[in-house]
């Protein structure tokens, strides 16, 4: 998700090819071309330039209109809305073949599904089913403290710093029968150690000392391992979670 | 009937020449749109040389394949009108499709036949959004207080859809 302006100049992009995988688009104003997953320009009169970022969550529909009552959502093409992929997409797409040269060694799959996190420079791939397993990982990345969360529905990810005004805090999900608290709506409960106050999947602190504080959303790319590979080629990577199904 | 001219061996060579020189042009108006067709095709690798190439080739391909056209009508209008055998003129326009094919393929983006743009955005409340399912993935964002959600399975398709969301111009991609 990109703001569409470079130098106050509004552009209009299509889609106009494909680089290992991940598709290129060119924009009408300049005929650049611009890698879709950096948002750099990779070839033509704006290559070197970079779109800004907009901020941007992976989402079920359910959690995102809980949050956002009032939002809108984009409709189909009614025209074309037949060539759109089954619900199963993310099955089918599993046994699509990787082209990209692939190591050996490696210690996941090229098709794993990983949630990226890219920070100061450093990144770190978190494999989705590590996730699902844990729900919670606690982690420092690019000197920031963070946590990873997964959503009650097992498919929403978000990121956030777990540092609140300079103090670093430990975080634990409690799920239903574990728990102490008045419950705050679901069936779990993502709380500090420090404090004991409960905060829900979108960073914000509900009932204890801190309600009302919100945390730092840090963004989070879901991605095949095999492409976020190719544009970080130094992750590290997560592997508590696959030590832990063997 | 045809009357007997002499035909002199330089009128001969230049003929031949023309020719060769036709072959070539249909032959580089057919290699600029596809090559760079052939080296970003999905499900293969490129190279960051290959995708260079494939730049440089798709700037220059609607010009090349106008030029190209306009040299080989001249061309097969020469050989026209210096050969009378109609199987020769026969090859000379079916030899003017393959570059107007070339032609015409320059000005198209192929990418955007297989994945229709999305012509009109249209948007919905959400107590009218049945077409998406509650475990159905959106890409979402927030800006200035403004919501909105892109339904994946339409991203996924699409894959670049422009809007503007809390007054700032935004180009969502999947």
């Amino acid at each position: 998700m990109w703001e569409s302006k470079v130098d106050d100049k509004p552009l209009t992009f299509h889609l106009s090819g494909i680089n290992n995988q991940n598709f290129i688009m060119r924009d009408e104003e300049t005929g650049s071309w611009w890698q879709q997953v950096t948002g750099e320009a990779i070839q033509g009169p704006m290559k070197g330039r970079r779109l800004n970022a907009v901020f941007c969550d992976e989402l079920t529909f359910a959690t995102w209109k809980r949050e956002h009552p009032e939002g809108r959502v984009l409709k189909p093409d009614e025209k074309v809305a037949a060539k759109y992929e089954a619900e199963n997409w993310e099955e089918e797409y599993a046994n699509f073949p990787v082209v990209t040269p692939t190591d050996a060694a490696d210690q996941l799959k090229p098709r794993t599904l990983i949630v990226g996190v890219e920070l100061n420079g450093a990144s770190k791939a978190y494999p989705l089913e590590s996730l699902q397993q844990q729900q919670l990982i606690l982690d420092e990345l690019g000197g920031v403290p963070l946590f990873v969360l997964i959503g009650e529905d097992r498919k929403s990810v978000r990121a956030f710093e777990r540092r609140l005004d300079g103090r670093t805090l430990e975080f634990f999900v409690v799920t239903e029968g574990e728990k102490q608290q008045p419950p705050s709506g679901g069936n779990r409960q993502l709380i500090d150690a420090e404090t004991g106050s409960i905060w829900d999947f979108s960073g914000r602190c509900q009932h204890g000392q801190l309600a009302g504080k919100q945390l730092k959303p840090i963004p989070v790319l879901k991605d095949y391992w095999f492409d976020w590979k190719i544009y970080h080629p130094k992750t590290a990577i997560y592997l508590l979670g696959e030590r832990l199904k063997q | 009937m045809e009357t007997f001219s002499p035909v002199s061996p330089q009128q001969k060579f230049n003929r031949k020449l023309a020719w060769l020189i036709l072959l070539v042009i249909i032959a580089i108006s057919l290699a600029v749109v596809m090559i760079p067709a052939m080296l970003i095709m999905p499900f293969k690798p490129q190279t960051p040389r290959a995708v260079e190439l494939s730049y440089w080739l798709k700037s220059w391909s609607p010009i090349v394949t106008v030029l190209a056209l306009i040299a080989s009508l001249a061309l097969a209008i020469w050989l026209w009108i210096g050969k009378r055998s109609w199987w020769r003129r026969s090859v000379l326009v079916l030899s003017m499709i393959p570059v107007l094919a070339a032609t015409w393929f320059a000005r198209q983006n192929h990418f955007e036949w297989m994945f229709n743009p999305l012509g009109q955005t249209a948007f919905a409340k959400i107590s009218e959004a049945g077409f998406v399912g509650d475990k159905g993935m959106v890409m979402a964002v927030t800006i200035n207080g403004e919501s909105v959600a892109y339904p994946v399975r339409q991203m996924g398709y699409h894959h670049v859809v422009h809007d503007t969301v809390g007054g700032v111009p935004i180009v969502a991609t999947y």
